[in-house]
């Protein structure tokens, strides 16, 4: 399954011929998601744009990164294809994906749970509940990034 | 002495060797590279599109604008702190290599568009023109293709 991936036409024509265009637009998206979504969660945590409410800053910010997030996944997807045997069975690929995994149940958590209430903590400094989640994210997206660049490392 | 000499040089002097040693080293400090291009590269997009009058577009930019600024030279010092630690590291990849170059000669020009504009928002600035508009853009050009040109610093062979 794996190798007739990593034999499609597709794969190897990243593997062979645009792999570095592809890893460095991957780059590009990433620091859109990650760079936006730090803006997000340093506002949750109370550190940065104060002045700010946290609804209006969520709506202008979060659009980019669900659209880079889009252009991530599918560079990542065409990378790792070029590559799919060996990267099934590179840990840092394995823990960078579980990673990806618990920032997404922490976002559904948010959103779903902490946010109803965001009228209440919406201006001046969010709700220890808020503030976690905004610190969880946080250091797993640093760890995503981490992992990320570990994977060329093995 | 010559660049090749000088980079010889540099990647025998124990400060590099103790990071050429430390395994986790060059991924680390990649990593924090990332992470805080990651972060300019979202204010930066902010910024111009405040400059369009658009985005974090609720308060005048003239408040905006020292915060704007501020969070970009931090974090221009922290990619440049670990820049030059990457240089230190493996000057062999870099000194000599022209994705390097490229690089370095954009990112002088984003800082000159970015330093510009940062001055210009400061002061009453109600409808920013059309020129500042179109600066802010290119500064955004930049920074997309000094990513590029960062990742292909890997790629590009070393003269």
């Amino acid at each position: 399954m794996l190798e007739w991936l990593q034999n499609t036409p597709l794969a190897v024509s990243v593997s062979e011929d645009w792999f570095p265009w592809i890893e460095s637009t991957h780059v590009l998206f990433l620091a859109v998601v990650a760079g936006t979504i730090f803006l997000v969660d340093s506002r949750l945590l109370g550190l940065t744009s104060k002045h700010l409410r946290v609804t209006y800053l969520s709506e202008r910010l979060l659009p980019w990164t669900w659209t880079a997030f889009v252009g991530a996944a599918i560079t990542g997807t065409l990378m790792f294809m070029a590559g799919a045997t060996h990267y099934a069975t590179n840990t840092p690929f394995l823990i960078k994906m579980a990673l990806l995994v618990l920032v997404g149940v922490n976002m559904l958590y948010f959103q779903f749970v902490t946010f109803r209430s965001v009228q209440n903590w919406d201006t001046g400094r969010p709700t220890p509940a808020a503030r976690a989640a905004g610190g969880i994210s946080m250091t797993i997206w640093i760890l995503v990034i981490g992992f990320g660049r570990w994977i060329g490392f093995v | 002495m010559d660049l090749h000499q000088f980079s010889d040089w540099l990647s025998n002097t124990p400060f590099s060797q103790s990071i050429q040693v430390t395994s986790w080293a060059i991924p680390g400090i990649q990593t924090v590279h990332i992470l805080a291009l990651a972060t300019l590269f979202a204010t930066a997009l902010m910024f111009t599109l405040r400059i369009a009058g658009r985005g974090l577009s609720s308060e005048p930019l003239q408040n905006q604008a020292p915060r704007f600024a501020r969070a970009i030279w931090i974090l221009l010092l922290i990619l440049l702190a670990t820049g030059t630690l990457l240089i230190v590291a493996e000057p062999g990849r870099t000194i000599t290599n022209p994705a390097f170059y490229a690089k370095m000669i954009m990112l002088a020009l984003a800082i000159g568009i970015t330093l510009w504009l940062t001055t210009v928002s400061r002061r009453q600035f109600g409808a920013p023109a059309g020129i500042h508009v179109a600066a802010a853009t290119v500064s955004m050009l930049l920074w997309v293709a000094i990513i590029f040109c960062g990742r292909f610093i890997a790629y590009v062979e070393s003269y």
